[in-house]
């Protein structure tokens, strides 16, 4: 690529101007021409200016689709999703089955290399939306590393959300509540009908599934009752019970390679219901009464309309708009309900409305720290960025598995700060400093920025003097930070 | 009024009166001296996040309804740091009981506020927004920065030290915070290639997140500026680390020296916030409690040991707060589920020391927990007004009872 196929001036942006194209009404725009390539636009400037959405296009509808439900693409991947109808797009991407990492973690009891490698497979793996809604029930069914690590409790959830997150919420609920690190983070492992621990039945009304205001102190107590006696144990690859390991007569270093051992054996933690510690006698929660467990709990919970609205809510919120009109909400909240809480439908009906592919929606959600780095490596086809993710999580503001409260990460604007933005742009540095070759910077401007920059960022990728330089440029503006 | 935006590319600063004052960067005493708060004084909110349990803090160790609730994981009372013949502190905060014995802490008992919420989320909404009906959408420090504290939007009057996000307290419309994580990761990486390249992409962002993009980079390179310079401010005492007073292995002390560092240095510098988290104790509450006090407890006594040391004790008050206390009762997992009312403390040698307010009684309890007997506002409103000279009513929209704290000015 040579230097001047970047090269604008204000002059000929402004010379090139097309009033109105796109975007919001008397928004001006100025395009571009990257030389033998179709233009690229130039959003007004500021906070008054709206980018210019290329949503009206079958490329820039995949291009935006992609990212969302997925993490980013190719050129090619991109090519070929722009040569499908949309429908016919999310289709594919939808029906697209869990696919499990072909190899398992440098260490399955460890979270960093856990999320090391789980960063990998978000950066490889050709089922991208079922990838997309594992990390998303990482952060609404969220659990941290604290009271897991040593045990492979972090690596086995991480499983069980590619596993489970597409397909329907009752089971995925279920499995969560006798998920062993779920149990430990929240306490469910120490509950009893002597002394039943609030903890995760607070979390699993107020965070996972009904919303502040849709229960009772009252239910609360209750849940607890109906959740307590829950406890981990090991079966084997076959299933069958073994006894948990002991560390007496041990140095913890002994203990921790014993853990890894059985880990690696196949053999899993487990959460099951033991009748001796479980409080079997009358309960009233939301609304029912009788001798509730956990499966009842859980019932009773999917019973309230509360439910489909809290979740639907928490997926606009991921994939389509920081704040989703309480119309969409109902909507999508009516179709997921109806389908008996079938995620997909849920996820469909999100990519298909008319809220989705508008214009307002273009570039309306912050990509997470996790989301960006995955892209990054997706955009220059460099998988091998996951221990620099990993390290660079932290001065984004994402640790995956140590999430900062139970209510899990920040979203969009949360994810800005002095620090925050620090962190990202000089992530940009780190991987255009790793030497090796990178793709032609002027495509990338095209397939991963849509081809729409503003101002500032035509004018530093024009001044970039490198294939380095520009390519800096492009993964630290607020165009590659913003999906 | 110039826009932060306009201020930032302009560097000159016009008050309200249109006077043209010389590049607040360089005059960090201007900063100090804007939108009525007159005063070199610097607070600091520390906050205990996930729910401190008040009771094992602050112990009523000669109340028998303590040690009934408390079977398994109260505090004995010969092991109680005593303060009074009535309550007593937590066994692993010697260092506060030495401020105490200073004369350099309030206790005030029965922090809270009607009708208290037992959600962290919707506790966690009250105090950051000091707001019980849970309406406010801008934090209480936020508007303290963007209305009073720092209207012409100095990237280092408002400071998140030692944690990546904004926290919520903080967050308000047109409030400017330089949240750095740590000092030395505070900068551009790559070269002056980059310190120019950076920042030039975050101008004029269009788009919802524009300002906030361009905000949060134009704060970081301005903070950046201002900490490179440093040395140009000639502190009374230059800032050296006292590295062995706040010990190793303790984030909440590493970000309180960040605080001290700043604030030696910065002259600009006015509302500080640092957290430490961990405090959701429902199980094993008595050594995992102990162990987050201890690190406060060290954290906060090499941080006033060091201002100290640097002849700037007078000049800064800190304050602690959670989202709520626990239940009265323990639970069966040597824990205690969420709660109520808790004491706050408020610390530094302008304070003046004692307990402040009515102990919550053990046996009149509402759903097993604490009533409580101070509004928490009535804390905000002391630091606000006595002791930053700023308008508290119009931070939280109305007056709270007196709490005569502070030592006369």
């Amino acid at each position: 690529m040579s230097t001047a196929s970047l090269r604008l001036s204000r002059r000929q942006a402004l010379g090139l101007a097309v009033g109105g194209a796109a975007g919001a009404a008397g928004l001006r725009l100025a395009s571009l021409h990257l030389s033998g390539s179709p233009s690229a636009s130039v959003s007004a400037a500021g906070a008054a200016g709206a980018w210019a959405s290329p949503l009206g296009t079958s490329r820039g509808l995949a291009a935006h689709l992609l990212r969302r439900a997925g993490f980013g693409y190719t050129d090619a991947e991109l090519d070929a999703a722009a040569s499908m109808s949309y429908p016919e797009l999310v289709d594919r991407m939808v029906s697209q089955a869990p696919q499990a990492p072909a190899q398992p973690p440098r260490m399955r009891t460890d979270y960093r290399a856990v999320s090391s490698w789980w960063y990998t497979h978000m950066a490889t793996t050709t089922a991208q939306f079922p990838e997309r809604m594992t990390l998303f029930w990482h952060g609404l069914l969220t659990s941290d590393f604290r009271k897991s690590n040593r045990f492979p409790y972090i690596y086995q959830q991480n499983q069980l959300y590619r596993r489970l997150g597409t397909g329907d919420l009752r089971s995925l609920l279920l499995a969560a509540t006798y998920d062993p690190a779920m149990m430990r983070y929240l306490d469910l492992d120490q509950s009893t009908a002597r002394a039943p621990n609030e903890n995760f039945s607070r979390e699993l009304m107020e965070l996972f599934t009904l919303g502040v205001g849709n229960f009772s102190e009252q239910d609360v107590r209750e849940g607890a009752r109906a959740l307590s006696g829950l406890r981990i144990v090991l079966v084997d690859a076959q299933g069958q019970s073994l006894p948990l390991p002991r560390r007496q007569g041990m140095t913890p270093q002994q203990y921790y390679a014993q853990l890894e051992q059985l880990a690696q054996s196949g053999a899993a933690f487990k959460g099951v219901l033991t009748p001796r510690l479980h409080d079997g006698g009358s309960k009233s929660y939301l609304g029912r009464t009788g001798n509730i467990g956990p499966e009842q709990a859980v019932d009773a919970i999917l019973a309230q309309d509360a439910c489909a609205v809290h979740i639907a809510t928490k997926a606009l919120e991921h994939l389509c708009s920081a704040n989703p009109s309480n119309d969409l909400v109902t909507r999508v909240a009516g179709q997921f309900r109806g389908s008996g809480y079938d995620i997909r439908t849920l996820v469909r009906a999100i990519l298909t409305s008319d809220e989705f592919t508008a214009a307002a929606n273009y570039r309306s959600l912050v990509r997470s720290p996790a989301d960006y780095v995955v892209a990054t490596m997706r955009a220059l086809g460099q998988p091998d960025l996951a221990a620099q993710a990993v390290t660079a999580g932290a001065g984004m503001g994402q640790v995956l598995y140590d999430p900062p409260t139970v209510a899990g990460w920040p979203s969009n604007g949360a994810w800005l700060s002095s620090s925050t933005l620090l962190a990202r742009v000089n992530f940009a540095q780190t991987v255009v400093n790793r030497g090796g070759s990178l793709p032609d910077p002027a495509t990338a401007v095209r397939n991963q920025l849509d081809g729409v920059v503003g101002p500032d960022t035509a004018a530093v990728l024009n001044g970039s003097q490198s294939t380095a330089d520009r390519w800096y440029a492009l993964l630290a503006s607020p165009e590659f930070h913003l999906k | 009024m110039l826009s932060r935006r306009d201020f930032l590319a302009s560097g000159l600063a016009a008050t309200a009166a249109g006077v043209i004052v010389p590049p607040v960067l360089a005059k960090g005493v201007v900063a100090a001296a804007n939108d009525g708060v007159h005063s070199d004084r610097v607070l600091v909110v520390l906050q205990l996040g996930g729910g401190n349990d008040g009771l094992n803090t602050v112990i009523p160790y000669a109340d028998p309804g303590y040690g009934n609730a408390r079977p398994t994981i109260g505090i004995k009372p010969d092991k109680v740091l005593r303060l009074d013949d009535r309550a007593g502190l937590n066994p692993v905060m010697t260092g506060m009981q030495a401020l105490w014995n200073a004369g350099q802490v309030a206790i005030v008992q029965g922090v809270g506020y009607d009708n208290p919420t037992y959600s962290h989320f919707e506790a966690l909404h009250v105090w950051e927004y000091a707001d019980p009906q849970r309406r406010a959408v801008d934090g209480w420090l936020g508007r303290l920065l963007a209305k009073q504290v720092d209207s012409q939007g100095h990237p280092l009057a408002g400071c998140a030290l030692g944690q990546p996000n904004t926290p919520a307290e903080m967050r308000a419309q047109g409030a400017t915070v330089s949240v750095i994580e740590s000092a030395q990761s505070y900068r551009f990486q790559g070269g002056t290639g980059r310190e120019v390249a950076a920042p030039a992409l975050y101008r004029r962002t269009p788009g919802i997140y524009g300002v906030l993009f361009d905000q949060a980079l134009s704060t970081a390179q301005e903070g950046m500026k201002a900490l490179a310079d440093a040395s140009k401010y000639t502190p009374s005492v230059p800032y050296t680390a006292e590295s062995t007073v706040y010990g190793s292995k303790n984030d909440l002390a590493a970000a309180l020296q960040l605080t001290a560092q700043m604030i030696v240095t910065q002259p600009s510098v006015k509302i500080c916030h640092v957290v430490l988290g961990g405090f959701d104790t429902h199980q094993q509450e008595d050594t995992r409690q102990q162990a987050l006090l201890g690190y406060v407890d060290a954290a906060v006594s090499a941080f006033m040991k060091d201002l100290d040391a640097h002849g700037q004790g007078d000049r800064v008050v800190l304050m602690t707060w959670s989202e709520f206390g626990r239940r009265v009762n323990e639970n069966g997992s040597r824990g205690t589920d969420h709660g109520s009312a808790a004491p706050v403390f408020v610390v530094g040698k302008p304070v003046k020391g004692g307990f402040y307010g009515e102990p919550p009684s053990l046996t009149s309890l509402d759903m097993g927990n604490l009533k409580h007997t101070t509004d928490f506002r009535s804390v905000y409103q002391t630091v606000i007004r006595d002791w930053l000279g700023g308008d508290a009513a119009a931070v939280l929209g109305g007056s709270f009872a007196e709490l005569p704290l502070l030592k006369a000015a």
